[in-house]
């Protein structure tokens, strides 16, 4: 039962407080540091009694200031809001600051999260209505909601801005983002000796001409897939994060698939036209390569008349899609006698 | 065109001699007959650029253009060492910029190399007029360096496809109407004509068209930045030949002297100078080419030596070569980490890593022309041939040759960097065209021929065996003939089985000779034409109306069409810039937002503080705090700029959007990064940019609101901005610092004049000067503070 005293330890703690309300600065602080130890990255989930504990019952000058993210659950789902990236670097800043600092650097900076659900209260006590949200109060904030909050900008860039707004405004240092590495140490060695054993083989096999890169089709299968994926626009999904399809305003059950303008494309369309665009021409090169070697007439012209069909619906409905969506008149010139 | 394949038919049995002088008479009236067609695809591609000139006038377009056009004038007028040695003070003032050693030269030394020659040969063209024309010249050079690569790949007939294709490709003529005077131009010519010499050398070994494809690499680096893509395409087509196992002897000779001599030539131009070495950019060609070396010694110690002996080579060969290898990987990978963007510059970096320029560069990523395209950017920018580019990509498959897999390479390169960044989608049209080229070409060859064989009067398959001749993708001379003689020998007999001795060349021959019975049903060839050629035409309504009407607005002369459905021009930009020239000092310094920097100097030879050539922010930034400051402070930062007039531009009375207001919060931004007091909340009423009466004091204070708006109020009474449409805030108000000099006719373009300074010593009553000096004196320090230049 060794999962007792970390589960309890806070629930012991707060009844601690509540009872000692003459608690002096210095108890609020180890308190903190207590806290502030029991999570991986040091952020101190506060909840209504906590904020009360040590924000609006604990006079200033506090010997400590409070960085709080405002964080919503049900928001997570949000795309658009990027709560969970913004809460990740936020615990990036946090556990980098902690790492940078001594104990007593430290203890004058915690880095807080309050969720919406459990803390309404505590929600409308600093005034704050849209997400996402984070608050410095410093040690002489009286009124919580005369303290600072993060702009739009700082949180932008990630975990480097974020430092820069808490260095700018608490004179502390944060130092350098210690940012986990994308594969750790034994991981790097373990693909080193892959990677060489591999090598030694590949030469080898190159050598003899015998590897899947010496098969033409699978060079022709990658060629026409870079293709379809460029042509659909998805370097275009990726880097603006577009979701496959929306789900209409007004009428919920219904998906929207196609996005009116031309700036703006949803993945699903575009992967569609994407295809369009690869299998007419898959079919044209089929026809003229593959198909004119088959000896059997009949199964020659079943498979012509298919290819010519979808062809030609497809090049259609590209066309019809395209008028649609960009609304441009494309139109030819005819001499004016002619009209 | 395609008449090219089918009209090549070996003759019936006659006489050898009788049948050589009928193929030479064929194949010269062939060759008469593409010169033509190629002569009217040149006349195609410059004539179909020339709709900005008939739509408006022989005028040169938008920003760069107009800087590269004074660049070009100079040129001309000083002489080459002059220009190389420029250092210009007419712009940046008070800073100047060293024109000479920033810029690719390879457009204007090429436009000033032709008005020379025009000159000499007595046609007296102007500077302007060769600037003008130099796009489509240098699009019809390219329609037929599109043919040479083309035809190097898979022959005349789908070499002459993809040049009317090129020559006509939307996304290439955005770049290359007549008036669009920018490096691209030029490039585009210069990229495919490398590449062609690269495969002519590949196909040929011969060191001449090497020597030639590391001139022609050369003019690519004098003339844009992007001849990045070739040097790291080459050597990546030249490790995948290694890697597949299609090492040769003209492989190497392709490849080494390209990387020696085009790494020593690149490094003459100075704008590349040293970076031709020193830049990650380039060690992709330095890597491959050391590899090159060790996999030519293997070959060479292979072909000395007998196969036991070999293979203890090998094993001595391999870690000798190896050990440098490593040695080499391990220097470049020192040096490319111990900079800081790891070697690579922003741009490129974001190519390799989509996501790298939303992430760290908001500047590269709020370009519009480095936006990742939608779908129908591919529709309006290469329109049908995003259709026909797969079959291209089989055809190049089937068989694989050096030169194909190239084509391959570079279109595969290429859609994937313009799905990043849709300016690259120039860089990908002519892949696309090339591949649509072979896709029309080999489908026309196949549907032509079930047509001709299978057509009700002739005796399909005695006269199918006729089809032998073709004129594609032939390797070299030695296989042509071969094959000719084979297949007129063995032509009444089927016994090609039995020829199989020599793999290499029998292996196309075979094809060859089984393809004059593959034919497809006739119905269904007949609609597939009718249907290609329904394609092929409304590519045709397509791109020209993309020139006609998308791309030929030369933004500095605007039209639009009232209801009556007459023609309104708006020249008020010319307009101003001719006012300046004609009414101000020589010297006299102008400023503006640095949009309109390259052409007050290009137009009214004034001096400007900023232009379009952004390489100095604080400087932006100053003009952008003054533009935003109130009147007194913007005054005294403009006087220590020593600047005399101050030019906005205005589109509130006529509707124009792009206008200086419309810019506002840009340098509301690039100055309040800056010089921290201009803060951007102060012109935002609720995170709302407006102009009307609920406006923040700080916006209707500010120069920019007084400068566009003053005596707005008498043109209609109600000073009604039709762009924002909205009755403005502040409509009654006097200049204090400035005074109007001239505006134009629909109020576009707006010039004032700085006050002078006021007499400091004026015999007013003495009582008022102590209480000024006592008032002023602390507020004076304040704005001190608050102008950079103090």
């Amino acid at each position: 039962m060794a999962i007792f005293p970390t589960v309890f330890l806070p629930l012991l703690l707060l009844t601690s407080v509540l009872h000692c309300a003459t608690a002096d600065s210095d108890d609020l602080v180890t308190e903190l540091l207590s806290l502030q130890s029991q999570s991986k990255s040091g952020i101190i989930h506060l909840d209504d009694r906590l904020i009360s504990r040590f924000l609006t019952s604990a006079k200033p000058p506090r010997p400590y200031s409070l960085l709080i993210f405002f964080d919503a659950e049900q928001f997570h789902s949000k795309p658009e809001l990027h709560l969970q990236d913004l809460y990740t670097q936020y615990s990036l800043v946090s556990s980098s600051f902690i790492a940078n600092n001594d104990v007593s650097a430290a203890s004058s900076l915690f880095f807080c999260a309050i969720e919406f659900k459990e803390s309404q209260k505590s929600f409308s006590l600093f005034g704050v209505n849209s997400l996402p949200h984070i608050r410095l109060v410093g040690p002489n904030v009286k009124n919580l909601q005369d303290s600072e909050v993060m702009d739009q900008g700082d949180f932008s860039r990630m975990a480097e801005s974020m430092s820069e707004f808490v260095e700018s405004r608490t004179k502390l240092n944060v130092g350098p983002i210690h940012r986990p590495p994308t594969v750790s140490k034994n991981q790097i060695a373990f693909l080193v000796v892959i990677v060489l054993i591999w090598v030694r083989f590949f030469i080898k096999n190159v050598a003899t001409k015998d590897t899947i890169l010496h098969d033409w089709r699978v060079w022709l299968l990658g060629a026409v897939f870079v293709y379809f994926f460029s042509v659909s626009g998805g370097m275009f999904n990726i880097i603006r994060k577009m979701p496959l399809f929306l789900v209409d305003r007004n009428d919920p059950s219904k998906l929207v698939f196609f996005h009116q303008g031309s700036g703006m494309q949803l993945g699903g369309e575009g992967f569609a036209v994407g295809f369009l665009y690869t299998t007419v021409g898959l079919l044209l090169g089929v026809v003229t390569h593959v198909l004119v070697r088959v000896n059997n007439r009949s199964a020659q012209q079943v498979v012509m008349g298919v290819a010519l069909v979808v062809s030609f619906w497809a090049v259609k409905k590209v066309v019809s899609l395209d008028n649609w969506k960009t609304g441009y008149g494309v139109h030819a010139f005819w001499p004016t006698s002619w009209r | 065109m395609l008449e090219e394949d089918t009209r090549k038919l070996s003759m019936a049995d006659g006489e050898s001699s009788r049948e050589a002088t009928a193929r030479t008479l064929r194949n010269a009236f062939g060759n008469v007959f593409s010169f033509f067609i190629l002569l009217l695809i040149g006349i195609l591609a410059f004539s179909i650029r020339l709709f900005s000139v008939i739509k408006y006038e022989s005028v040169i377009h938008e920003f760069d253009p107009y800087f590269n056009y004074r660049v070009t004038q100079f040129l001309t007028k000083n002489g080459i060492y002059d220009f190389w040695n420029w250092f210009d003070d007419r712009t940046w003032y008070p800073l100047g910029r060293v024109i000479g050693g920033t810029v690719y030269p390879g457009l204007t030394l090429t436009a000033g190399t032709l008005w020379w020659l025009l000159n000499s040969l007595n046609i007296p063209l102007s500077v302007e007029t060769v600037c003008v024309f130099t796009a489509p010249i240098f699009s019809a050079f390219a329609s037929w360096a599109t043919y040479l690569l083309t035809k190097e790949v898979k022959g005349t007939g789908a070499g002459l496809t993809a040049a009317v294709l090129l020559a006509m490709v939307p996304s290439y003529i955005s770049r290359s109407v007549a008036g669009s005077y920018d490096n691209e131009a030029v490039a585009i010519f210069a990229l495919i004509f490398t590449f062609y010499l690269y495969i002519k050398t590949l196909n040929t070994g011969s060191l001449f068209y090497a020597t030639l494809n590391a001139l022609a690499y050369f003019y690519m680096v004098c003339s844009w930045g992007g001849y990045t893509f070739i040097i790291n395409l080459i050597p990546m087509h030249v490790l995948l030949c290694i890697v597949t196992g299609r090492y040769s002897s003209r492989l190497y000779i392709a490849y080494a002297p390209l990387v020696v001599l085009g790494t020593l030539l690149a490094a003459l131009v100075p704008v590349v100078g040293f970076n031709a070495v020193m830049t990650s950019e380039h060690f992709a060609s330095f890597l491959v080419f050391i590899i090159i070396h060790v996999v030519a010694l293997v070959y060479h110690v292979k072909g000395n030596l007998s196969p036991r002996m070999f293979k203890v080579a090998v094993t001595l060969v391999v870690s000798v070569g190896l050990v440098v290898c490593c040695a080499m990987i391990a220097v470049l990978i020192a040096l490319v980490a111990s900079s800081p963007t790891k070697g690579w510059s922003g741009r490129s970096l974001s190519l390799l890593d989509p996501t790298y320029a939303s992430k760290y560069i908001p500047i590269i990523a709020s370009v519009s022309e480095h936006q990742p395209p939608t779908w129908p950017s591919y529709f309006m920018d290469i329109n049908v041939l995003a259709f026909l580019v797969p079959a291209g990509i089989i055809a190049c498959f089937l068989p694989l040759s050096d030169a194909s897999s190239f084509v391959v390479l570079y279109i595969v390169t290429a859609v994937y960097f313009s799905g990043v960044m849709v300016r690259l989608m120039l860089v990908f049209a002519p892949a696309a065209c090339i591949m649509s080229g072979i896709a029309l070409s080999e489908a026309f060859n196949v549907l032509t021929r079930s047509i001709k064989f299978q057509l009700p009067g002739s005796s399909g398959i005695s006269q199918s065996g006729d089809t032998s001749m073709n004129t594609e993708g032939e390797q070299n001379d030695i296989a042509k003939t071969e094959k000719m003689d084979e297949t007129a020998k063995e032509r009444p007999s089927k016994k090609n089985k039995r020829k199989e001795k020599e793999p290499v060349v029998k292996a196309s021959i075979r094809s060859r000779i089984e393809r004059r019975l593959l034919v497809l049903p006739l119905e269904a060839s007949v609609i597939a034409i009718i249907l290609l050629v329904l394609l092929g035409a409304f590519y045709v309504v397509h791109c020209v109306w993309a020139a006609a009407e998308a791309y030929s607005a030369p933004s500095i002369v605007l039209t639009t069409y009232s209801r009556e459905g007459g023609l309104h021009v708006f020249d008020d930009f010319r307009e101003a810039y001719a006012w300046l020239s004609h009414n101000t000092e020589v010297d006299d310094k102008v400023a503006s937002w640095w949009d309109y920097g390259y052409q007050t100097t290009a137009m009214a030879n004034r001096t400007v503080i900023v232009d379009n050539n952004t390489w100095n922010n604080t400087h932006i930034a100053t003009v952008g705090t003054a533009m935003s400051s109130p009147e007194k402070a913007a005054w005294e930062i403009f006087n220590s700029l020593d600047v005399k007039y101050v030019l906005v531009v205005f589109g509130g009375l006529v509707g124009y959007p792009s206008d200086d207001i419309n810019k506002f919060l840009w340098m509301v931004r690039i100055g309040g990064g800056v010089f921290p007091h201009i803060k951007e909340p102060d012109y935002l009423r609720d995170g709302q940019y407006r102009i009307d009466s609920q406006a923040t004091p700080t916006m209707l204070n500010c120069l920019m609101y007084k400068l566009s708006y003053y005596r707005f109020v008498e043109t209609d009474g109600k000073a009604f901005d039709r762009v924002r449409q909205t009755e403005i805030g502040k409509k009654y108000f006097k200049l204090t610092h400035f005074e109007e000099v001239f505006t134009t006719h629909h109020w576009m373009v707006r010039i004032y004049k700085l006050k002078p300074p006021k007499n400091r010593i004026r015999g007013k009553t003495k009582k008022s000067k102590s209480k000024a000096s006592s008032t002023s004196s602390p507020k004076r320090s304040g704005t001190g503070k608050r102008n950079p230049w103090h």
